[in-house]
């Protein structure tokens, strides 16, 4: 290691000095995950059959085939779609309206903030592997599937896509994203929403570790009309750092520093305070009609993906 | 206050770099350890509650480095040794003398007098004041001191573990003098002596010498004194037939009372002869064993109570000796035929002689001895020293035969030689003979008035002996020395030393005979313990102290080992009743006084100690999250 090297690694940033870039896994999206995901695709057909066709219904109404409602007719509607068994039983005209069928779009947010890469990267692994396989089955069933990754910022986009076969190039992007940078959901999902201007789906997929609060990022989806879905991707180890003594512990993303002294009363009030932020969040996301799935990095990705098709109302 | 050991500018040094350091690793030990944590918001929540004991925290990390520096500051100065300026001028020096003669091996008091005598000691030096100091020496033959002078209680009780009785008496007027020598100039002198009492004539150790200032102080040691003694034990062989031996023996018993003893003899560890005697009070009972036969090399008498029970001291209850080596000397007679020479060398039969005519010389065999019976032939390298009887003029004899003489006697002989012991040489009356002419070296052993007549001496290295006449040309063959001359030239050829001394006497000065070629030797005593020795002029020099069989090895090709015993052999160290009180020129000694075992005034003791306690209450303190 030469002069330079020494000054360069004292002069980085303490994040990058203490070795918190992970390492890119090449096997990420191997073979074994792609036969994951093909069975994936077929069960979710399987539990969601009849309901679940290659094209989604939306609120609007149109020249679908399904019937959606009355109206009163006026003057300029077509006479092909006046109820006359209405006319006849109440002497009253009505229009049948049908809701209008199009494609729905989906948006996996993912968060890539360095935090999602602590430790061993195992968080930023399952998100990864999460907004794959989800996306895969949205493929499948031939809707628009768009991936985002964010940090304070939106870091990585990638166009919309559709068709099983586009799933390749969603690996390729996955595959290209990092967790580096601080998180702010709200500055980020801002950007987003405004380059987004089809809504639909919105699922993010985070550890929710934002400084400035995780119900803002949220909110600016709830607030610009998508559908947000929360999949918290957990860590459980972080609930029980492995810390005795006196320490001086900083924040992987800000570098915020202070010092403690760790016993094992303050280890036992870590765990109280990490799982009580794990309830803040799902309460916010129940309060606010928000689905929410956290994500465990212990369980397996497959697993995951099985409960949220069970939980419902992740595709209708 | 006086600092004892480093002086303050030296601790003012010491404290500073240390108390130095000690901030230094204070404040590096203030740079925790950095450690990432995913999201420090949650850790935020946890320690919002503590933000109000920042300033205990700062206190209490105040007080750990004061603990610390408070620590360093005892240890500095304990270093120092500070003691009060009065006790420092008022402390005593003291030379303990300890009697290890073989009297304290002595067990009337259990387990034994020397036992008893330490463990008294030792509670001196626990109870030392701080400011006293003591040296320790023991007193046997010789003066040993175990200790320097001084106050280290860990040192001196050292010295109280090296403390072993010996098998010598005890000097006491050359303990004193030590002592005097060591208290000189000294404040508060104190000589404490720990004995049985047992130290020889108060009169004559008082002689010349003067105790001056210094307190004499006396511990007496033992309580009773029963004892039976082999006080004298020794051995020889006969001249004529050493198959065969002698014993002198003496039995002491140093009791007030009769008593009945069994002793036994023991040859090569067999039972020689067992006896039984009846001693009176104080009664010396000498014995005597003639015409033994049965051991070849060593003899051990040992005593004991008829009545089976075992007297107080058991180190004078053996006696050892050792009868020198025999070994078949191969000698060869040169003659024409005499039969006083036959009849002299038939007389041992340790002897394998060889006659042979003057013509057949030299033999093929090698031989110890050669005797020229009136010849005188170039010597051989084989035929060992010589013998040369009345050797003609003009032969190949050391000594030049000079001019005839007759009608001559012994008018001088060296009383000393080994050649001549136990013979009277004045009687000898001979009718003619030869003066002889020997070398500067030579050593005229016998002469007249004409001149001399035997001379000893060493030729290329072999030894000889001249007669300047026939034997048979006087009557020294018809007297009795004849065949012990003849005998004694061959044993002091082959260093067979008919004056061997059986047993050496412990407690003095031994010389014993080793091959003068040797500068040091090995002597291995009876526990088995090797010492250095140093060769001078043929003999090993030696302060024995223990008794029992011994073993020297000279180096060489190859080594020469050789034993003797050696034996306690004292009466006065066997009379062990005690002395309650000793007096010395006029002074009488005193109890030792003013030791009391746990008062110390070392201050550091109670510094190291405090540190300690420090160290003990910061560990706790650290454990339990107090102090940090």
């Amino acid at each position: 290691m030469s002069v330079l090297d020494v000054f360069k690694r004292a002069t980085a940033p303490v994040s990058r000095r203490m070795g918190f870039v992970r390492p890119e896994r090449a096997e990420l999206f191997d073979d074994e995950f792609q036969k994951k995901l093909e069975t994936l695709a077929i069960v979710s057909r399987r539990v969601f059959a009849g309901r679940l066709r290659a094209d989604r219904r939306t609120k609007k109404k149109g020249s679908g085939v399904e019937f959606a409602d009355h109206r009163d007719y006026v003057p300029g509607d077509d006479f092909r779609y006046v109820d006359w068994n209405i006319y006849q039983r109440f002497g009253r005209l009505l229009v049948r309206l049908y809701e209008e069928e199009e494609d729905l779009s989906i948006y996996f947010i993912v968060d890539c903030s360095t935090s999602m890469g602590f430790g061993d990267g195992r968080k930023f692994d399952q998100a990864r592997r999460l907004a794959a396989a989800l996306a895969y089955v949205g493929l499948a069933n031939l809707d628009r599937v768009t991936i985002v990754g964010v940090s304070d910022e939106v870091v990585a986009r990638m166009p919309t896509t559709r068709g099983k076969g586009r799933i390749f190039k969603i690996f390729q992007f996955l595959r290209g994203l990092s967790p580096d940078g601080t998180t702010n959901l709200e500055d980020s999902l801002k950007t987003f929403v405004a380059q987004h201007k089809r809504r639909g789906l919105a699922v993010l997929i985070s550890d929710l570790y934002d400084p400035a609060g995780f119900e803002a990022g949220i909110n600016v989806l709830r607030y610009n009309k998508f559908e947000p879905y929360v999949l918290h991707i957990i860590d459980p180890k972080e609930a029980h750092p492995k810390l005795k003594g006196d320490v001086r512990i900083y924040d992987c993303e800000t570098g915020e520093e202070r010092e403690i002294t760790v016993t094992q009363k303050m280890l036992e009030k870590m765990e109280r305070a990490w799982s009580e932020y794990q309830g803040e969040i799902e309460r916010f996301c129940t309060t606010h009609q928000v689905p929410y799935f956290p994500a465990d990095v212990e369980v397996s990705f497959d697993e995951l993906v099985l409960r949220v098709f069970r939980r419902g109302g992740f595709l209708r | 206050m006086i600092f004892a050991g480093f002086p303050l500018s030296t601790l003012l040094t010491i404290g500073g770099i240390a108390g130095g350091l000690v901030v230094v690793f204070y404040i590096l030990k203030l740079r925790r350890r950095p450690v990432a944590v995913p999201f420090s918001r949650i850790w935020q929540r946890i320690l919002r509650d503590k933000e109000a004991t920042t300033l205990f925290s700062q206190l209490k990390r105040l007080l750990s480095l004061l603990l610390q520096l408070l620590l360093l500051a005892l240890l500095v100065l304990a270093l120092g040794d500070p003691r009060l300026s009065r006790s420092i001028t008022k402390g005593r020096n003291i030379v303990v003398l300890v009697d290890a003669s073989a009297s304290m091996k002595a067990t009337d008091v259990k387990p034994s007098r020397i036992a008893v005598a330490k463990q008294k000691l030792a509670k001196m030096v626990r109870g030392l004041g701080g400011s006293d100091r003591m040296l320790i020496a023991q007193m046997d033959a010789s003066l040993r001191p175990l200790s320097t002078m001084s106050g280290d209680v860990s040192n001196l009780q050292a010295a109280v573990e090296q403390i072993h009785a010996s098998d010598t008496r005890a000097d006491l007027a050359r303990g004193l003098r030590f002592a005097l020598d060591s208290l000189r100039d000294l404040w508060r002198p104190e000589i404490i002596v720990i004995s049985d009492g047992e130290v020889g004539d108060p009169k004559e150790i008082a002689r010349g010498l003067d105790l001056g200032n210094a307190d004499l102080r006396y511990v007496p040691i033992g309580k009773s004194g029963k004892n039976v003694a082999i006080t004298r034990f020794s051995v020889r062989r006969y001249p004529l037939d050493k198959s065969r031996y002698e014993v002198m023996l003496e039995v002491t018993n140093t009791n007030d009372k009769p008593v009945d003893v069994e002793l036994t003899l023991l040859g090569d560890g067999q039972v020689v002869d067992v006896t039984r005697l009846h001693m009176g009070p104080n009664e010396r009972l000498p014995r005597f064993y003639k015409d033994l036969a049965g051991a070849s090399r060593t003899l051990e008498a040992t005593i004991k109570l008829a009545d089976g029970q075992h007297d107080d001291l058991p180190a004078d209850d053996h006696a050892y000796a050792l009868m020198p080596e025999r070994r078949r000397a191969r000698v060869l007679a040169v003659t024409h035929g005499n039969t006083y020479l036959d009849a002299a060398l038939l007389l041992d039969e340790y002897l394998d002689v060889t006659e042979i005519a003057p013509s057949k010389y030299p033999p093929k065999e090698n031989f110890d001895v050669t005797i020229f019976d009136g010849v005188a032939p170039p010597l051989s390298t084989n035929t060992g020293s010589a013998l040369y009887l009345d050797p003609p003029d003009g032969a190949s004899a050391p000594v030049k035969p000079g001019h005839s003489i007759d009608m001559f006697g012994f008018d001088v002989w060296d009383k000393k030689s080994p050649v001549l012991r136990w013979i009277d040489m004045g009687d000898i009356q001979v009718a003619e003979g030869h003066k002889l002419e020997p070398a500067r070296e030579d050593h005229v052993i016998g002469a007249s008035v004409k001149g001399p007549v035997l001379v000893a001496g060493r030729r290329n290295g072999r030894r000889f002996v001249e007669l300047g006449f026939d034997p048979r040309q006087s009557d020294f063959v018809l007297r009795v020395g004849w065949p012990l001359f003849v005998l004694n030239t061959i044993n002091s050829f082959v260093e067979e030393d008919t004056g061997y001394l059986s047993s050496y006497r412990t407690g003095e000065v031994w010389r014993i005979p080793a091959p003068s070629t040797a500068e040091v030797a090995t002597l291995v005593d009876p526990a088995g313990h090797k010492h250095r020795v140093p060769v001078k002029e043929g003999r090993a020099v030696y302060l024995g102290d223990q008794a029992g069989f011994y073993k020297l090895i000279v180096p060489g090709e190859p080594p020469v080992t050789s034993m003797f015993a050696a034996n306690l052999s004292d009466v006065s160290e066997s009379r062990i009743k005690p002395v309650d009180k000793l007096e010395l020129g006029g002074q009488k000694a005193t109890a030792a006084l003013g030791f009391h075992a746990g008062v110390r005034r070392e201050l550091w003791l109670y510094l190291l100690f405090g540190a300690i306690l420090l160290s003990l209450v910061e560990w706790v303190t650290y454990h339990r999250r107090v102090t940090v």
